[in-house]
């Protein structure tokens, strides 16, 4: 597999110039990447000293009953025959939800590229009109969709569907632009120059150093709508997370693990076999995104892609997924009739609040889920089964909906920002920690060995031979999970008590149909504020590198 | 303990895949001192040895002694075993990220508490100490604060001695350290290691080639895994050193005639 992180070549800054060159003082403070890792943890330190105040003793024995009902999940013939008729239909609707995304995410990426557009009709402005166009489906997240759509048709297995489809489309559209308009153009330039027509040299030229990247994401994408589709289902959009939410509402932990731990094995299953394929196809790792890689077995990846077609029309078929429900749209309580539009209503909202909190949720979020992984890592570097415990924690994490990891957490802590942080930064710290080991996994141990051969302990080793490689990829890609949670501060709305989030709960479930828009606008620019400051963080901890 | 031997190894063997061992029997003693060039074709399982010398590999049957204790059952004591032997990769392995200081100063971690080795990422520290040891190696101290992905080939070769020699060890053990590099930077680090060498400490470096070996006191020959011969260094000159060294590169004519040729410019690379 290619190293995916810039390995600098010597020399590349020319001898003299000093660290970096654009730092400060020389005698100031310079934290070196692999403490730069470890920077976002101390959020854990003020977090640690308030979190006790947030306690009500309340449910502590509910959340040892919990724990402990890991150990035994029912098998219960009928509660097992449920978890698994939900957890088909989850798997399901994230199948096609993700299939119907990547059609229209390659189709849309295509003609949001630049470099098509110059090579077929001339123009570019199109391709950067599409492109602004496509960052409002892109802002709102899947679960806002889902939920605006239940309004508009009613509960119908496609909702969900279009739900996933929608949104990552927009961002599959998004990653496919950019990886076309940053190939190199070189060999497309000779195959037009030597007469050949524009579709048959962008196809030639383009094509193949584009598929691995893509596959690579493809496939993390389906994880994505696995997650997607459970979360979901907490919301009443049927599968297996509204038996999860219920089960934990009504206190049957018991049941309760027993669809967890089947979504796990599922999960885990995926996240192998995808894992499997990027390397049996040599496509590039995830950190590595937006290297050109270097694909393998072609004729295997096509059949692979064709055998998912009929695959995906049968799940269709069998969860009664129609989509002239689409069109058949339901009246709106409320819509339409006298004074729906109250621009006294609307700015009795107390906004700067709400931007505040959603902001502050999302910083906070994003540091726990940024520093969690790392120093996990670190401090159970000794011990293989804590390296082990954590990974299984991580797992757990990431496949848990953060609205149900609130609920369980408001069992003890008190409803507010930092529950609802903790539960989103859990979520995510799943998430990266899986990203982190993957990357640390691929990349050399030569330098670790070194130092624990001269006698260095596991963690300060894992931190100077390990963590330097990883601390600029695995940051940049924290700036971009910070931007995936901004959009998804919304499902932690139930118990974040502040914030744009639950703001527009509570105005969707009192179908105050004004404020619905300006927050889901709100909620859309502030994305698109993120998206931007996050991009311009992710250039420059990988210009750096 | 004061006379005990730096290092040595007894009928140390180290199974390899499809049954045929990396290292087979060897017995070995270095002592206080000593400067021992372990000599052998490509494959002979000279980085074997070192990485069983040093502690990275256990042995499948057989013992390592280092200054006459086997390596600690606790994991803490047998560290503080570990951080008296310092080894010199083939690749280096600086870490590219941090600045040549803070390279320098990894050459301590074993001796640093957690919060200075910490500290080492975010301030200078030991400025002098890490001068003095970059004196030693002939590199300027203003390049202590150049990220050591900016330095040309030969200023990283010394950088890793300069670690070394931060680390402070009794037994300096060296994995190829002159292979790809051209026979007048690869004399003058050889130089600069040799140097270092001064009772009680002890080296044991190995060598793809079999010319540079003036300067060591002894020469081992290693072949398949098993030690062809343990030989005082002046025992190899003359047409009896001569064909023992054939001998030990039976089939691997390249490196020798290399050396006994004409033309020492044209490096083998390395492997």
């Amino acid at each position: 597999m290619s190293r995916s992180f810039g390995r600098q070549t010597p020399a590349a800054d020319g001898p003299g110039k000093p660290f970096g060159g654009n730092t400060g003082p020389a005698s100031g403070l310079r934290p070196a990447a692999p403490l730069l890792v470890l920077l976002p943890s101390l959020v854990l330190l003020p977090l640690l000293v308030v979190l006790p105040f947030q306690v009500h003793g309340g449910g502590l024995d509910l959340i040892g009953q919990f724990a402990l009902a890991a150990l035994t999940p029912s098998l219960d013939p009928l509660v097992l025959r449920s978890a698994l008729t939900g957890l088909a239909t989850t798997v399901g609707m994230a199948l096609l939800g993700w299939a119907a995304s990547l059609v229209l995410g390659v189709l849309l990426g295509l003609a949001s590229s630049r470099t098509l557009w110059r090579n077929a009709l001339g123009p570019i402005w199109p391709a950067e009109l599409i492109r602004r166009l496509l960052a409002i489906p892109r802002a709102i997240h899947e679960l806002l969709w889902g939920l605006l759509l239940l309004q508009l048709v009613g509960l119908e297995p496609v909702v969900a569907v279009v739900a996933i489809a929608i949104p990552f489309g927009a961002l599959v559209a998004r990653v496919v632009a950019d990886l076309l308009d940053g190939l190199n153009t070189g060999r497309l330039d000779a195959l037009r120059l030597a007469g050949a027509p524009a579709p048959a040299a962008l196809l030639t030229a383009l094509g193949p150093p584009l598929l691995p990247g893509l596959l690579s994401y493809g496939g993390y994408r389906l994880e994505c709508a696995l997650r997607s589709a459970t979360l979901l289902g907490v919301f009443g959009l049927g599968g297996l997370g509204t038996d999860l939410k219920l089960t934990l509402q009504s206190l049957e932990f018991h049941e309760l693990w027993t669809g967890l731990w089947l979504l796990l094995a599922v999960m885990l299953a995926l996240e192998t076999g995808l894992g499997w394929l990027r390397r049996r196809w040599l496509m590039p790792p995830r950190l590595g995104l937006g290297r050109a890689g270097v694909g393998l077995r072609g004729r295997e990846i096509v059949l692979a892609l064709a055998a998912l077609v009929p695959l995906t029309f049968g799940v269709g078929w069998a969860l009664g997924v129609d989509p002239r429900a689409l069109l058949a749209w339901q009246s709106l309580q409320g819509l339409g009739g006298r004074g729906w539009l109250d621009g006294a209503r609307l700015l009795a909202l107390p906004w700067p609040a709400l931007i505040g909190g959603t902001v502050a949720l999302t910083l906070l979020a994003a540091a726990l889920a940024v520093g969690l992984p790392p120093l996990q890592l670190l401090v159970s570097a000794p011990w293989p089964p804590a390296r082990r415990l954590v990974r299984l924690s991580w797992a757990l994490a990431r496949l848990w909906p953060p609205p149900l990891t609130a609920l369980l957490l408001l069992l003890v802590l008190q409803p507010g920002l930092i529950t609802a942080a903790l539960a989103l930064g859990l979520h995510n710290a799943g998430i990266l920690g899986r990203l982190l080991a993957e990357a640390l996994a691929d990349g050399s141990s030569a330098k670790e060995q070194a130092l624990s051969s001269a006698g260095v302990g596991p963690r300060l080793a894992l931190l100077y031979g390990r963590y330097p490689a990883v601390a600029r990829p695995y940051l940049a890609y924290g700036a971009y999970r910070a931007d995936v949670l901004l959009r998804e501060t919304v499902v932690v709305g139930l118990v974040g008590a502040t914030g744009l989030g639950s703001q527009l709960l509570e105005s969707l479930s009192s179908f105050a149909w004004d404020q619905l828009l300006a927050l889901v606008a709100a909620y859309a620019l502030l994305t698109l504020l993120g998206e931007e400051l996050s991009d311009r963080v992710r250039r420059r901890l990988l210009q750096r590198a | 303990m004061a006379a005990a031997a730096l290092l040595e190894l007894r009928r140390v063997s180290v199974a390899g895949r499809g049954g045929v061992p990396r290292l087979e029997g060897v017995n070995l003693v270095i002592e206080p001192g000593e400067r021992v060039a372990l000599l052998g074709p490509s494959g002979a399982g000279k980085s074997t040895l070192l990485t069983v010398a040093n502690g990275l590999l256990p042995p499948s049957s057989g013992e390592v002694l280092w200054q006459g204790e086997a390596p600690a059952r606790s994991r803490r004591l047998r560290r503080r075993q570990q951080a008296r032997i310092g080894t010199l990769w083939q690749d280096l392995r600086l870490i590219d990220e941090l600045s040549v200081q803070q390279n320098l100063n990894a050459g301590r971690l074993a001796a640093w508490s957690w919060p200075r080795a910490l500290l080492n990422l975010l301030l200078p520290l030991d400025t002098p100490a890490n001068a003095a040891v970059l004196a030693r190696v002939d590199l300027a101290p203003e390049l202590l604060d150049q990220p050591v992905a900016a330095l040309s080939g030969g200023q990283r070769q010394r950088v890793a001695i300069a670690r070394l020699l931060r680390q402070d060890p009794t037994l300096l053990l060296a994995d190829e350290p002159l292979a790809s590099l051209d026979p007048r930077l690869a004399a003058s680090l050889l130089a600069l290691l040799l140097a270092e060498v001064t009772p009680p400490r002890a080296l044991l470096l190995s060598l793809h080639r079999p010319d540079l070996l003036a300067g060591f006191d002894r020469v081992i020959g290693l072949r398949s895994g098993r030690v062809m011969f343990d030989a005082v260094a002046g025992d190899l000159q003359g047409a009896a050193g001569v064909a023992r060294l054939k001998e030990l590169y039976r089939g691997d004519t390249s490196a020798l005639e290399e050396t006994i040729g004409t033309d020492p410019a044209q490096t083998p690379p390395g492997r």
